[in-house]
Formats: structure tokens, sequence, C-alpha cells
């Protein structure tokens, strides 16, 4: 799992430290993120590439978002496979997202539960 | 600088959430949509409320960025709202064309407030450059058209020209000016209904600015009954003394129809024209606030009286008048209207009457001899 912690830093100085605003910022990353990976799974479990661009894409700037690289980097490659309309191991590499992004969710409720 | 309206397109909360934070943290009022289409629905709405940049992002479901931006870019109406192009890493191929399509600038998703602010300031005041240059556009041609209206079209054309204020500021040239008025005015006004009255005016007005249009004499001012027109200026026309005549003429026959008709109802109404030419001195007349182009000048005073010893149907001219209207204009005829004692005038003054063919006369029709009043 990797979640930089710069990018939260940053979130808090551009906000003026409203630790308040950065914690609905990632609640409604988790939200929106939960959606597009429901939405990657059902398009992976029908063999549907182009539905997996858009959630795809979504689920990468999310990610960017809140530092999580890796994240960010599984669904880059979703897209851009997604694009071509061949996505090999579908059904497995959103698997892979999946489980990247239960870890970046408790990391970050963790970091929160710890202040 | 001040507050500006932003509407932030983009699909993802997140994005729109924290945009919209660091909007208002600097002071901005923001409205929110979810893609394109309904982006581009509450921009057209009846009641939107104006908006001054749009920050769009590229990538979105229904109505994608470049969609939204060609959309805008074909509405004569949101074509020159600014656009701010927000946009991911790996999206710089996007950006290029977003650019090509007219967007303004572009911003990195991951932004920073103060590159949000200074883009954001830049854009905006450039909008309002841009609005306020069309302001001032349609202001000058709204004036320009309106003074078109209230002046003379020469001295329109006077006023917006390179050289208008010099002419503007007084200048000493040589003229031929016309009064005309109507006989029987008073008593007609004073018997008649006041619509009736009005309406008289009116089409007489009509009827008489359009000559003056037409013959482009220079109209200083009506009052009334009465009209006074000037020649060979502010524009030069080296045949002012016949151009004058001629609408003379013109005049008399246009009042003739005019009047038939209140002949009919029983009103006698009857034009009487006098003319002269002398040098005077032209321009700007009045105090700040409501000035006129007007004419000072004996010839002015000259033609005003000539105009009141005119006999119903008369055109009295100066004799130095018809001299130079006689040498531009051969077609012209009059009648020696005998030496006229005139109030301010201590000598005399030599008149001819323009006679009533005077159009239609060409050849050698001898006008008759000695015809005084």
């Amino acid at each position: 799992m990797t979640l930089d912690p710069d990018a939260m830093a940053r979130l808090l100085d551009i906000t003026g430290s409203d630790q308040g605003f950065v914690d609905e910022l990632i609640d409604t990353f988790i939200e929106d993120a939960t959606s597009q990976i429901e939405a990657l799974r059902s398009a992976a479990a029908a063999g549907d590439g182009e539905a997996i661009v858009r959630p795809a894409h979504s689920l990468k700037s999310n990610a960017a978002n809140v530092g999580a690289a890796l994240l960010g980097d599984l669904a880059r490659s979703l897209e851009t496979d997604g694009r071509t309309g061949d996505v090999p191991d579908a059904v497995g590499r959103v698997a892979s997202v999946e489980a990247e992004f239960d870890a970046v969710r408790d990391a970050l409720l963790a970091q929160r539960a710890a202040r | 600088m001040n507050a500006a309206r932003i509407l932030v397109v983009d699909d993802t909360p997140f994005n729109r959430r924290l945009l919209v934070r660091l909007l208002r943290d600097i002071g901005h009022e923001t409205v929110e949509a979810e893609n394109g289409r309904l982006a581009l629905e509450s921009l057209r709405a009846a009641d939107a409320q104006p908006v001054d940049l749009i920050l769009l992002d590229i990538e979105m479901p229904e109505m994608d960025g470049h969609e939204t931006l060609a959309a805008l870019k074909s509405d004569e109406a949101l074509r020159d709202l600014p656009v701010i192009v927000v946009t991911g890493v790996d999206e710089l191929d996007s950006v290029v064309r977003c650019i090509r399509m007219g967007a303004a600038d572009y911003l990195p998703k991951t932004v920073d407030p103060e590159i949000l602010r200074a883009r954001i300031e830049a854009s905006v005041a450039q909008k309002r450059m841009r609005d306020n240059e069309r302001e001032l556009t349609a202001t000058v041609e709204r004036q320009r058209s309106q003074l078109a209206r209230f002046l003379s079209p020469q001295v329109a054309a006077l006023v917006s020209s390179a050289d208008g204020e010099a002419l503007l500021a007084g200048h000493r040239r040589e003229i031929t000016a016309m009064f005309t008025d109507l006989r029987n005015f008073t008593s007609f006004s004073e018997t008649a209904e006041p619509e009736e009255v009005l309406g008289f005016l009116r089409a007489y007005h009509a009827a008489m600015g359009a000559l003056i249009v037409e013959h482009e004499g220079t109209l200083e001012h009506f009052a009334g009954d009465g009209f006074m027109t000037f020649f060979n200026d502010p524009v030069l026309q080296p045949d002012h003394a016949a151009r004058a005549i001629r609408l003379a003429i013109a005049m008399r026959e246009r009042f003739a129809s005019l009047s038939a008709d209140w002949r009919r109802r029983g009103y006698v109404l009857e034009i009487g024209i006098g003319i002269a030419t002398g040098y005077a001195t032209l321009g700007r007349i009045g105090f700040e606030g409501r000035y006129d182009y007007g004419a000072i000048g004996n010839a002015i005073i000259l033609a005003s009286r000539l105009s009141g010893d005119a006999a119903p149907g008369e055109i009295l001219v100066a004799a130095r008048t018809y001299a130079e209207a006689e040498e531009a204009d051969s077609e012209l005829r009059a009648e020696p209207g005998g030496e006229r004692t005139l109030k301010g005038f201590s000598r005399a003054v030599p008149t001819y009457v323009i006679s009533d063919d005077a159009a239609a006369a060409v050849d050698g029709q001898p006008a008759a001899e000695g015809a005084t009043t």
C-alpha cells in the first residue's frame, strides 16, 4: 500500500489547515472510489473493456488527490488498456485495485482515529 | 480584484468541492455543474446569473470538456466567456487541443492556490476589459446614431471626425443662409385643436426635413413653424447659393401639396422663404451641457428679415445670392424684387423673387421685368 503523506499535508496547507474540511474531502474520496470500484467490478465481470475506461479514469484522478500512488497506477493501466478495448485479466486486476483501495481507506481512517 | 462568479464543471465530487473551497477562500462566488451538458443548461437558463469564468474538467460523462468548449465557442452569447481547462498530468494533448479551441488557459488538477488565484485574476481581468470595450463601443455607436438624429448629418459627421474640434472651435466662412416660416401659422395654432397643430407640424417637419437632407443643407435649428438652414458649412459647397434656391423651390412645391389638404379643412397656410449670402462665424454656440452648431453673421439676419418680408408663397433672395446662384445654375429664373427696407439695415437691400416655374423654365423665357411688391 502506498499513501504519500505529502499529499495530505498539501491538502491541509492549501485549505488553511482546515482539518474538518480535509476529513470531508477524504469521506468524499472514499464514497466516490467505492462506487467507481463497483462499476469496475461489473465491467470486468461483463468483459466490457470500454465500460472500464470512465470509472478507471475517475479513480485515477481521485487517487492522485489523496496521494494513493499505487492505486492511481493500477487504475491508470486499466484505463489505458480499456481504451484499446482489450483488458487482459480484468477481473484479477480489479481485485488488486480493490485490495489496494481497502488498504488506503483503512490507512486514511486510522490516521483520523489516531488524532 | 472584485469577486468573480465562477462556474466549476467537474464530474468528480472531490475536485469540485476542493476547487469551490479554494475559490471561496480567495473571495469568489461559485456555481457547480457535474458535466458539460448541465453546465450549458445552467448558463442558458432564462434566470441564469451571468458568470465571469468557467473552470472546465476534460474527462466527464455525458458531455466532455472538448464538446462543452465547442458548444460554448459556437454560442454567440457565451463565446467570450473565458474557460480555464483543469487537467490531469497525462492530459497534455487535450490541453493543446483545448487551447486551440479557444480555452483561455489551463490548470493542473493538483492545483496550487497561488497559481489558481493568479490565473483567475488574469482571465477575469481580460474578460472585464473586453466587456468594457464592448460597452464603450456600443455607447459610442449609440451616441453617434442619437447624434445623427439630433444634429444635421453633416454636423454629426463633423463631431466624430478628426478635425472636428478645430472646426467646432469657430471659423469664418461664406455661407448662404435660408429662413423658412409660415404665414397664418399663429392664427392657425390658435383656432385649430392642439393635436391638429402637432399633427400638421410633424408632417411639415418630416417633409421639409427630408428635403433639407436631400439637398445637403445644414439645419441649424427649427422652432415651431420656422427653419434656419445654411449651405457651404461644415461641408464645402461651391454652388451654395444655387443649392439654397433649389431647396427653397423644392420646399415651396412640396408645401403646396401639403397645404392643399389643410386648405380643404379650412386652414390657409402659406410658406415664406428668405435667402442671403455672406460671411458668418460658425461653430459651437451655447454653454457646457447644451451646445448647438450655430452661425452668426449679417447674412443670417438678412435671410431672416427677407423671409419675414416675403409674400405668401414667395422666395425672396438677396441680389448678391441670386447673382452667385445664376452663375452656378443657369436654369434658375427670378424677377427683380425691388429694394427692400428692412429692420436693422440702414440701406435698402436689392432683392430677387424666384419665379414659380423657375425649375421648369429652361431657355429664354424672360422673367417679367420690374415687378415689385
